[in-house]
C-alpha cells in the first residue's frame, strides 16, 4: 500500500473496514467449504469455523489497528466524537472549561507580570555583558561618604571608575530613580504653555554602552557630555509617538527646557525606556550629565563629590573575571574615599575604610519596581498556583465522576471486543479536547487578567514598561499541568474498567459501583481531592481576609490629621524659574486666592504634605555631646508657609507655630514634631534649643520655637522639622546649599474646606491658574483619594487574593457538590431500602450531609494549621494584623462551611426525595 | 547476537510460505503452514490478519484481489523484493536462535 493510498485511507475508513471484513468473510467461507467437503454438515462447519476464528469484531479492530495510519484516523475519530459528546453535555463542558480557564489564566497572568517585572532583560544588545556597580534596587540620592554598601555615586567617582577600569568596554552613568529631572518643556516658537516632562541625565556614552542606534537623528555622544557643549537632548520613542504624534520635524528642532534652549538631536529606538524600570518617573528625555547645572541652577549636584546621584552600569569585556573586577572597583572606591577624608564628618571618618561595593549583573537594569512589587507578586503567584491546583482537582473530580458514569458503556464496548488501547485512547481524546478548550479560554483570561492587574496597580493613564501579552512558557506550563490532570484522571476509570472482566463490570453496571474497587479507588480519590480543595480554599480565604483587614487598618490608621474636607494640590514652581523672593509672594497670593473660594476655610503650602513622602538627612543639636558613628541622627525636613499647621488641624503641643513674622529679617527658626523632640531632646524642653544639618559647624542654625503633634509623612512616625518658606540660610557645603535653593519651590498646597462642594477641585484649579497661568499644576485631589491612591498596591493584592479565594471556594463547592451528588446517585437503591425499612427524610439528609462533612471536616482540620502558617509567611505584608488571628480564621472557616453546606444540601434534598418504591423497582 | 521474538516467527512462516508458493490468500497460508509443518503448527487467524496487514504496511508483501479456483473473491498476497531480503535476514536470525537454544540445551 503506497503512501498515497494510506493517506486516502485516512478519509476512507469505512472502505477499509469493508475490505477487511470481506477478506475475513472469504476466509470463513473457504474454511467452511473445506469442512463440508470433509463431511461436516453445513451449519456445523460454519459454527466450527466461527469458533476457531474467535470474535470477528475484535479481529477487525486488531487488523485495522495494524495500520498505523489508521490508528491516526482512529484518534481523529475519537476527537470528533469527544467534541460531539462535549456539545451534548454543555453543563459538564462549561464547568470544566471555566475551571481550567480560571486556573490556567490566573497563573499565567501573574507569572507574566513576574517575568516582566522581575526577570526580563533590558531591550538592548547582549544584556548578559552588562554589569552594574551596586547591588540594591532601592532608591535614593545619598549625601554621605558612608553609604555602607555603595549603590549611588558622584560624578567625580564615576569619572574615576571610568578612567581607571579598562575591563569595562564602556561604563555608563545615569541619574537614579527618585528626584528625576522634572522638566517644563515647550517647543520653541509654540504658543502653548510649557508641559511637564520627565528628564534623566545620562553620560555621553550611555546609548553606546547599551549598543543602541537612533531611530531618528542621532543619540548622545561623549562630545555632547562636555562642559560648554551646546545643550542637546534625546527623546524616548514612546514620548515621540504619544506626545508629539511621531512628528519627524522634532529632530533638529529647538525646545525650551526650563527656559533653556536645547536641540533635540534624535529619537531613541522603540522599546527602549532607559536603564531603570519603574512605575512612574520614566524619562521622556535624556540630557547629558553636563546639562545638569544649567537646569538645576544653584541646586546642582554635578560637581559635589558628596552627592551620590548616579547609577553605574557598564559593558564588561568578554572573558573578564567579575570577581577580580569587583575587587578592583572596591580598591578604586577606597582610593577615591581616601582623597576626601578631610571633607568627611567625624561620624564618617572611622567608617570610610569599611565601605564595600558589589558588582551585580546589570542586564535587567535598575528596577525600583522590582523592589516594590517583589513581595506582592510572589504572594499572588502562590495564590494563583493554589487556584490552579484547586482547578486541577476539580477537573480530576469531574472526569472521574464522568468516567464512572460511563463505566457500563465502557464495559459493553470492552465486551464487544474494543481493544483496551482503543478505550483508553477514547478517554484521552475527551480529556485532551477539554484541556484545549480550557487553554484557549485560559489565554483570554490571562491577557485580560494581566491588563486588569496593571490597571489596578497603576491606574488607567500610566504607561509602565510592562507588556500584557501572556508569557508563552508559563502558558505552556499551566496547560501542561491541566492536560496531565485531564489525561491521568480521564483515563484512569477507562483503564480500570477495561482491566476488569467485562462480564463483571456489566453485572455491576446498574448497581452501586461503590463496591470493592470504589472504596479504595476512584471514590477515595474523589474524596481526597475534595479534602485538598477545602484545605487550599481555607488557606486562600484566610489570607484574603487578613490582607483585607490589613488594608482597612492601613487606610483608617491615625495619620495625625483628618483627611475629610482636605485637598492636595501638586505643583512645580521650579519649572517657571522664580527667584526665592518671588516664591514667597507667589505662595502668599495663591493662598489668598484659595481662601477667597466660598467654603474654603484655610490654605497652606509645604514642600511635603502628609503621606507624600519626605526627604531626610542627619542633624546635630547644639550643646550636646558628639554622637558616635553608629548613632541614628536621621530626621525628615520640610519647608512650610505659616498656614500649614492650621490647615491640617495639626495641634501645636508646645511653643508656637511658624508665623508671617518669621522672615528674611528675623532669626532662622524651626518647629519640630513630637517624635523629633523625643528623639533628640528626650525629656528636656526643646523650646529655645538649637540644631542644624550635619556637620557640626551648622549645629546652631535653627532655633526651635514650637513642637507640633506628629503627622504621618511617609508611612511611619518619623522625626520631622519644619522651617519657614520666607527664611533662607546659607551653607558652606555644596549639597546643603543646593538643597536650600531648590527647597523653596514648594510642591504642595493643602486646603481645608467645610461643607459639600462638588466643584471644589475645579475652583481650586482655576484659582491657582489665575495667579500664574504658566505655573505647572499636576493634580488637585481630595485627601481621601490621596490615601486610597497610596495603597493601590495593597488594594490590588488584597483584591486579587479575595478573587482567588472566591474562585477557590467556588471550585471547592462545585467539587463537593459533584462528589456528593454522585454518591447519592450511586446509593439511590440503598437509600430506597433504608426508607422502606423506616428511615425518614431527616435521617437520609443527615446521612448524606455526614458523608460530605467528613471531607469538609478533614479539609478544615488540615487547613487551619496551613492558614496559620500562611499568616506567618505573609506577616511582612500585614499591617496591624496578627498572623495568628482566630477571628479572621473563624470567619473564613464559617464562610467555607456555609458554602459547603449549600453545596451538599442540594444532593441531600434529592436523596430525601427518593421514592422508595421506585428505587427498589429499578433494582 | 541475533534479535528474535515470537512475532518474528509468524512473519518468518508467512514470508517463507509466500516465497515457496508465490501468490496466496490468508486461508491458503494457514493451510500451507499446517500441511508443510506436518500439522505441528496452527496459525491463529486472530494473529495472521493483523500480521499480514502489518507486513503490507512495511512493504514486505503486496496484495491484490483475485478469484479463487472456486470462483470466490479473495485477497491474494505475494512477496516483494523487500520482503525477499527480509526473509533472508529473518531466516538467518532464526537459524542463529535455534543454534543458540540448542547449544544451551545440550550444555545443560
Amino acid at each position: 500500500m503506497g503512501m498515497w493510498q494510506r493517506l486516502t485511507n485516512l478519509f476512507r475508513r469505512e472502505h477499509v473496514d469493508a475490505e477487511i471484513e470481506e477478506e475475513l468473510r472469504a476466509h470463513l467461507e473457504m474454511a467452511a467449504e473445506d469442512a463440508v467437503r470433509a463431511g461436516m454438515s453445513e451449519t456445523e462447519a460454519r459454527r466450527t469455523a466461527r469458533l476457531r476464528f474467535g470474535n470477528p469484531v475484535a479481529m477487525r479492530e486488531r487488523t485495522a489497528g495494524a495500520d498505523t495510519a489508521l490508528a491516526l484516523e482512529g484518534i481523529w475519530r475519537d476527537v470528533r466524537h469527544a467534541v460531539w459528546q462535549q456539545r451534548h453535555s454543555p453543563a459538564f463542558t462549561a464547568t470544566a472549561v471555566v475551571t481550567l480557564a480560571l486556573g490556567i489564566g490566573a497563573t499565567t497572568a501573574i507569572f507574566t507580570l513576574i517575568q516582566q517585572v522581575m526577570l526580563r532583560s533590558l531591550p538592548v544588545a547582549h544584556p548578559e555583558q552588562l554589569w552594574r556597580i551596586g547591588d540594591s534596587d532601592q532608591c535614593c540620592y545619598s549625601a554621605r561618604y558612608s553609604q555602607g554598601d555603595w549603590n549611588f555615586f558622584s560624578w567625580e567617582a564615576y569619572k574615576l571608575f571610568r578612567a581607571h577600569t579598562p575591563a569595562f568596554q564602556d561604563l555608563a552613568a545615569f541619574q537614579l530613580g527618585e528626584g528625576n529631572a522634572e522638566l517644563g518643556v515647550r517647543r520653541a516658537g509654540s504658543p502653548a504653555p510649557a508641559e511637564a516632562r520627565n528628564g534623566e541625565y545620562v553620560s555621553g556614552n550611555f546609548f553606546r554602552t547599551f549598543g543602541l542606534s537612533a531611530w531618528r537623528g542621532r543619540l548622545l555622544t561623549d562630545a555632547d557630555d562636555q562642559e560648554g557643549a551646546p545643550p542637546v537632548a534625546v527623546m524616548r520613542f514612546h514620548t515621540w509617538q504619544e506626545k508629539y504624534g511621531s512628528d519627524p520635524s522634532v529632530v533638529g528642532a529647538t525646545f525650551q527646557i526650563n527656559g533653556h534652549a536645547f536641540t533635540m538631536i534624535g529619537v531613541a529606538p522603540p522599546g527602549f525606556f532607559g536603564a531603570k524600570v519603574d512605575a512612574d518617573n520614566m524619562p521622556d528625555f535624556w540630557l547629558p550629565l553636563t546639562a545638569e547645572p544649567l537646569i538645576a541652577g544653584g541646586a546642582t549636584r554635578l560637581k559635589d563629590p558628596r552627592s551620590g546621584w548616579l547609577n553605574l552600569i557598564g559593558r564588561v569585556r568578554p572573558g573578564t573575571a567579575t570577581r577580580a573586577l569587583e575587587a578592583q572597583i572596591q580598591t578604586e572606591l577606597h582610593q577615591w574615599l581616601a582623597s576626601h577624608v578631610p571633607d568627611m564628618s567625624p561620624q564618617e571618618k572611622p567608617l570610610w575604610e569599611k565601605q564595600t561595593v558589589h558588582l551585580t549583573p546589570g542586564g535587567a537594569g535598575v528596577s525600583p519596581m522590582r523592589e516594590d512589587y517583589k513581595g506582592g507578586l510572589l504572594l499572588l503567584l502562590v495564590c494563583a498556583v493554589c487556584v490552579l491546583l484547586v482547578a486541577c482537582a476539580n477537573i480530576a473530580n469531574l472526569l472521574l465522576a464522568r468516567g464512572l458514569k460511563d463505566r457500563p458503556q465502557t464495559a459493553i464496548r470492552a465486551a464487544l471486543g474494543a481493544s483496551r488501547a482503543r478505550l483508553v485512547r477514547k478517554a484521552m481524546a475527551e480529556s485532551l479536547t477539554l484541556s484545549l478548550f480550557g487553554a484557549v479560554a485560559g489565554i483570554a483570561v490571562a491577557y485580560a487578567g494581566t491588563r486588569l492587574i496593571l490597571h489596578l496597580a497603576f491606574g488607567p493613564n500610566t504607561w509602565v514598561p510592562v507588556d500584557a501579552a501572556p508569557s508563552i512558557p508559563v502558558l505552556l506550563f499551566a496547560l501542561g499541568i491541566s492536560m496531565m490532570t485531564g489525561i491521568v484522571f480521564g483515563m484512569a476509570p477507562a483503564w480500570m474498567t477495561s482491566h476488569a472482566e467485562p462480564i463483571e463490570a456489566l453485572r455491576g453496571a446498574n448497581r452501586s459501583v461503590g463496591g470493592h474497587r470504589g472504596v479504595f479507588g476512584t471514590a477515595g480519590a474523589q474524596k481526597t481531592l475534595v479534602i485538598v480543595q477545602v484545605t487550599i480554599s481555607l488557606v486562600l480565604l484566610s489570607a484574603a481576609a487578613m490582607l483585607g483587614q490589613s488594608l482597612r487598618n492601613r487606610a483608617h490608621q491615625d495619620f495625625g490629621f483628618d483627611p475629610d474636607g482636605r485637598y492636595l494640590v501638586s505643583i512645580d514652581p521650579k519649572l517657571s524659574n522664580y527667584t526665592q523672593e518671588q516664591l514667597v509672594l507667589l505662595f502668599r497670593e495663591i493662598e489668598g486666592r484659595l481662601r477667597a473660594i466660598p467654603g474654603v476655610r484655610m490654605a497652606g503650602s509645604a514642600l511635603h504634605a502628609p503621606l507624600t513622602g519626605v526627604w531626610t538627612h542627619d542633624i546635630l543639636t547644639e550643646g550636646q555631646p558628639e554622637p558616635g558613628p553608629n548613632d541614628d541622627l536621621n530626621s525628615g525636613w520640610n519647608r512650610v508657609t505659616p498656614g500649614f499647621f492650621e490647615t491640617l488641624g495639626d495641634r501645636i503641643v508646645m511653643g508656637r507655630a511658624i508665623t508671617d513674622d518669621d522672615n528674611a529679617n528675623t532669626r532662622p527658626v524651626a518647629v519640630v514634631n513630637e517624635t523629633f523632640a523625643r528623639k533628640f531632646f528626650s525629656n528636656q524642653n526643646p523650646i529655645g534649643k538649637h540644631f542644624g544639618p550635619a556637620p557640626r559647624k551648622n549645629a546652631g542654625t535653627y532655633e526651635i520655637v514650637g513642637v507640633a503633634a506628629d503627622m504621618n509623612f511617609s508611612g511611619s512616625s518619623l522625626p520631622v522639622y519644619f522651617v519657614p518658606e520666607a527664611q533662607t540660610t546659607h551653607f558652606d557645603q555644596a549639597n546643603l546649599e543646593s538643597r536650600e535653593v531648590w527647597s523653596h519651590a514648594l510642591y504642595t498646597i493643602v486646603i481645608q474646606a467645610t461643607g459639600n462642594h462638588p466643584d471644589m477641585q475645579a475652583q481650586i484649579k482655576k484659582a491657582v491658574a489665575d495667579v500664574d497661568p504658566n505655573l505647572l499644576m499636576y493634580d488637585v485631589q481630595s485627601y481621601s483619594d490621596v490615601i486610597h491612591g497610596g495603597f493601590s498596591q495593597e488594594k490590588m493584592i488584597a483584591g486579587l487574593t479575595w478573587l482567588f479565594g472566591a474562585v477557590g471556594l467556588m471550585l471547592a463547592a462545585v467539587g463537593l457538590y459533584g462528589v456528593t451528588a454522585y454518591g447519592v446517585e450511586q446509593r439511590t437503591s440503598e437509600i430506597g431500602v433504608r426508607m422502606a425499612l423506616g428511615a425518614n427524610r431527616a435521617n437520609v439528609i443527615r446521612m448524606v450531609l455526614r458523608a460530605a462533612f467528613w471531607q469538609v471536616g478533614i479539609g478544615v482540620a488540615l487547613g487551619i494549621p496551613a492558614a496559620i502558617g500562611a499568616g506567618w509567611a505573609i506577616a511582612s505584608q500585614l499591617f496591624g494584623v496578627q498572623p495568628w488571628n482566630p477571628v479572621v480564621l473563624g470567619l473564613a472557616t464559617l464562610l467555607l462551611v456555609l458554602t459547603a453546606l449549600a453545596a451538599a444540601a442540594i444532593p441531600a434534598r434529592r436523596a430525601a426525595a427518593v421514592d422508595p418504591m421506585r428505587a427498589l423497582r429499578a433494582e | 547476537m541475533a534479535r528474535y521474538d515470537l512475532q518474528g516467527s509468524l512473519d518468518l512462516l508467512v514470508l517463507k510460505t509466500l516465497s515457496q508458493r508465490g501468490k496466496l490468500h490468508g486461508y491458503g497460508i494457514v493451510l500451507h503452514i499446517q500441511r508443510a509443518s506436518d500439522e505441528l503448527l496452527h496459525v491463529e487467524e486472530g494473529s495472521l490478519y493483523p500480521a499480514l496487514h502489518r507486513m503490507e504496511q512495511s512493504r514486505w508483501i503486496a496484495s491484490e484481489w483475485a478469484l479463487t479456483e472456486t470462483g470466490r473473491r479473495a485477497k491474494y498476497y505475494k512477496l516483494t523484493a523487500m520482503g525477499r531480503r527480509q526473509l533472508q535476514e529473518t531466516e538467518a536470525n532464526f537459524e542463529q536462535l535455534v543454534k543458540g537454544v540448542r547449544t544451551m540445551l545440550r550444555y545443560a
